[in-house]
């Protein structure tokens, strides 16, 4: 018998060599989750989070595809004891079984991973790859304001701007390379400044972008408006609100609510409040054209506005309500209307879509928004990107 | 750690000694001490020392680790690979009893790999060298400005997909030479036997697809090689997929046998004790190898004899070794019972272990091992126009659908050309197109 006795020895650890195929596999959980997040941004979770605290979502995981039986085949398994009867029904999980795709009453083995967020990060998921190369530059261009700014010496300007610094050094300059030496010199005899020594500071004119931001968010709270289409609001503000968030420094929000007549409210009144009235939804516009007027000048905020209604409103109102889309439309980055429409409307044509769709120019976006699904793709709309399904 | 490397040694020579003595004949083994993140990353790449990389092994990592944390299953920490000599990975955190069963545990395994037959075609000399050195190809098609990652990466999702639907261990795929040979042969006998179609590529079916593709398609090099070492792979993996119950049954025996008769002082021994049950306790609605094959081995010793025991590791697999000695006693005993999915949607018992149902049962149990549960796949066709037309083995159990359209994309991606697959789903012929 050969002795073959059993070698041990240290595990060269070659680093992680699991590292990078982990790596891999998380850029596909990402993107993963890229792909499906607009699932998740209608989710009550994450609308109202207060930016603080992170959330859990939870993200389908990266399948590997096999052939495999469905589940009409037979299965055979242990059972705690004897008492198992043929025929018996069987309920895996409510057994206090772990879910397992061998085992009776578990969903067919797809795998989930919980994932922790803070809202930054999701708005970093949810705008990273939007599809908007432009948006910048167009929609979310910064309104300019001018400012004074240095640029160099001149030796022409205003006595107020005198270096005198500057002035005193060119004189002493030019008084060395003359030979001049006030030591030497005679009684009486100076050196005086040249017009050349003179050094005026000068000035340019210079745009700087605007890091201020305003978005008003409109929405009709009349009687027509139930809980389903408050919450496709909801969650079409929210996403609105982080992008442009995102975007500027000083971001303020306003509020406004109108059924017959339009007021400023707080957040919470603007997605719980409910009227019983009619619409005159020119009031709202009308409303945002005097707050501006009165706290934010388009030449030092970026306006953005959005109008969230079911599209019913009083014929009478039309008229108006153009005229007031139009003054609002003169001072905005961009205004938004969003239609909310869980069901099909027997009057169409009258819908305030219908009105405002001819007299859509650059500025203006018109979207409708039907059910959870759509409210990214409006999104996209809105802010210019690819022309995607719906309105 | 509780003990010294100098104990390690002085177990492993007493195991050596006790196992040589019962007859045990196995590869020598390499034990490489290794940390949790380690072992878990090992664990990923099914133990290979040195292997290809793939987001999948990733994969597996969080998957293992998951486990691992929530509770876990089979013996903790041990991991073995089929080579020569067998590398087994030994966590330095284990305790030492741990330690000692595992060692015992691995004997059993390397003796199962040297001796099964099933395992013969896996070439455990080389498998190490030969892992490392498709490793540094494919890491060559990686950095290949022409191939790149995305491409490698696809291929080897396509590959994985179908690894299994390789020849299984002890099938024979015959070449064309032999399939025509063989026909000329039944004509001198039958010479009303109908000619058979030269021009049909295979001339009969296929089941190893991997290799009719790897063969068959015009793809570029780096892609056939890729195919190849997949293939390599399944095959070496097959054995262990078909003989899962007896490996491990065979392993538990081994390490229940060996260190009751080491003396272990009794504090080791009574947690040994601890771990042994918890290792081969039944997993309730499923079945536990571990407790299957271990049970079995030891009824089959009581029934008939020890050298019934090796002759079975030596022979049979999962499937053949159940058939061959799964009683009506041992199906009462283990509490076995079937069940299926109705069409109304509950899960419901369909036969238990009693004097009318254990057949079926056992008939059940044998289909469902040792890889039973990963469908029969075959190549019917390669169609001049480029076409593969695939076909199944259906056996009543229907396909999945959105697993297999998805996987036959795979396949159409590997092939290059369409693939279709010819199956039967609620009792009509159907076909899964990508």
């Amino acid at each position: 018998m050969i002795c073959i006795m059993s070698i041990f020895k240290e595990h060269k650890t070659n680093a992680d060599r699991v590292a990078s195929d982990r790596r891999r596999h998380k850029e596909k959980i990402d993107k993963a989750i890229r792909e499906g997040i607009h699932h998740i941004v209608a989710d009550e979770s994450i609308i109202g989070n207060n930016g603080k605290q992170k959330f859990r979502i939870t993200v389908k995981g990266i399948k590997e595809h096999k052939f495999v039986y469905g589940d009409n085949g037979k299965q055979v398994g242990s059972a705690p004891g004897r008492d198992v009867k043929k025929g018996q029904k069987l309920g895996g999980k409510e057994r206090g079984q772990p879910a397992r795709p061998d085992k009776p009453g578990s969903d067919s083995g797809e795998e989930y991973y919980d994932v922790e967020m803070s809202l930054d990060e999701l708005a970093e998921y949810l705008f990273s790859d939007l599809g908007l190369p432009d948006l910048q530059k167009k929609q979310l261009a910064n309104i300019k304001t001018h400012k004074l700014k240095r640029n160099g010496y001149r030796t022409e300007g205003i006595i107020p701007r005198l270096d005198r610094k500057k002035s005193a050094i060119a004189r002493i300059k030019r008084m060395k390379a003359a030979g001049f030496d006030p030591e030497k010199a005679e009684e009486g005899e100076t050196f005086s400044f040249h017009e050349d020594d003179l050094k005026y500071r000068h000035y340019k004119l210079k745009d700087e972008p605007c890091t201020n931001a305003v978005v008003f968010f409109v929405m009709d709270v009349s009687g027509s408006m139930d809980q389903e289409k408050k919450f496709l609001a909801r969650s079409f503000c929210f996403l609105m609100y982080q992008f442009i968030r995102t975007k500027y420094e000083n971001v303020e929000v306003v509020f406004v609510t109108h059924d017959v007549e339009a007021r400023e409210v707080n957040e919470q009144a603007f997605f719980t409040l409910s009227t019983s009235g009619g619409t005159y939804a020119s009031t709202g516009l009308a409303l945002v054209n005097k707050i501006v007027e009165e706290r934010y000048h388009p030449n030092s905020w970026n306006l953005y506005a959005f109008h969230l209604s079911d599209g019913d409103n009083f014929d009478s109102d039309n008229g108006k309500y153009i005229e007031a889309h139009a003054k609002l439309e003169a001072m905005v980055q961009l205004f938004g209307y969003v239609e909310l429409e869980p069901e099909k409307s027997w009057m169409e044509e009258l819908k305030l879509s219908r009105i405002l769709m001819p007299r859509i120019r650059e500025k203006s976006r018109c979207v409708t928004v039907k059910r959870k699904e759509d409210v990214w793709p409006a999104f996209r709309e809105i802010l210019g990107a690819v022309k995607t399904e719906g309105a | 750690m509780d003990y010294k490397l100098s104990d390690l040694e002085e177990w492993d020579e007493k195991i050596f000694a006790i196992a040589k003595g019962h007859g045990l004949d196995w590869y020598e083994i390499q034990y490489e001490f290794i940390d949790y993140f380690s072992m878990i990353g090992a664990m990923a790449f099914h133990g290979m020392p040195s292997h290809y990389n793939h987001w999948s092994f990733g994969k597996n990592f969080e998957r293992t680790h998951q486990m691992y944390n929530l509770g876990m299953e089979g013996l903790p920490y041990e991991l073995i690979i089929n080579s020569n000599p067998s590398v087994a990975y030994m966590m330095r955190e284990n305790a030492l009893y741990l330690q000692i069963l595992i060692m015992a545990h691995c004997v059993g395994h390397s003796d199962f790999f040297k001796n099964n037959r099933t395992f013969k075609g896996t070439r455990p000399d080389t498998i190490v060298g030969r892992s490392r050195a498709a490793k540094k190809r494919f890491q060559g098609y990686v950095e290949d400005p022409s191939i790149g990652i995305e491409k490698v990466e696809s291929t080897i999702d396509a590959c994985h997909a179908i690894q299994f639907q390789i020849q299984r261990p002890g099938w024979r795929r015959r070449t064309r030479e032999e399939i025509i040979e063989e026909h000329k042969f039944k004509l001198k006998k039958d010479p009303e036997l109908p000619d058979i179609d030269l021009s049909k590529n295979p001339l009969e079916e296929d089941y190893d697809i991997l290799g009719f593709i790897a063969e068959n398609a015009r793809i570029p090099s780096w892609k056939r090689d890729i195919i190849e070492v997949c293939r390599d792979e399944g095959q070496y993996f097959w054995p262990q997929i078909q003989t899962k119950v007896m490996n491990e049954g065979w392993a538990s025996y081994w390490h229940y046998t060996i260190l009751h008769e080491l003396d272990l002082p009794p504090e080791l021994h009574v947690a040994f004790i601890k771990s042994h049950n918890q290792v081969i306790r039944p997993h309730i609605g499923g079945i536990n190898p571990y407790h299957l094959g271990f049970h079995l081995f030891n009824r089959i010793k009581e029934r008939i004899g020890m050298d019934e025991c090796f002759l079975a590791r030596e022979v049979h697999n999962d499937a053949s070794f159940l058939r061959q000695y799964l009683t009506q006693e041992d199906c009462e005993d283990l509490n076995l019972f079937s069940y299926s999915r109705k069409k109304s949607g509950d899960v419901s018992v369909d036969d238990v272990s009693n004097e009318e149902g254990w057949e079926q049962v056992k008939k059940d149990i044998v289909r469902q091992v040792g890889g039973g549960s990963i469908p029969v796949l075959y190549v019917e066709e390669a169609r001049k126009t480029g076409m593969l037309v695939l076909g199944h083995e259906h056996d009543g159990r229907d396909l999945e659908l959105v697993e297999a359209k998805n996987s036959l994309r795979h396949i159409h991606y590997l092939w290059d050309n369409p693939a279709v697959l010819d199956t039967i789903i609620d009792g009509n012929a159907y076909r899964i197109e990508t």
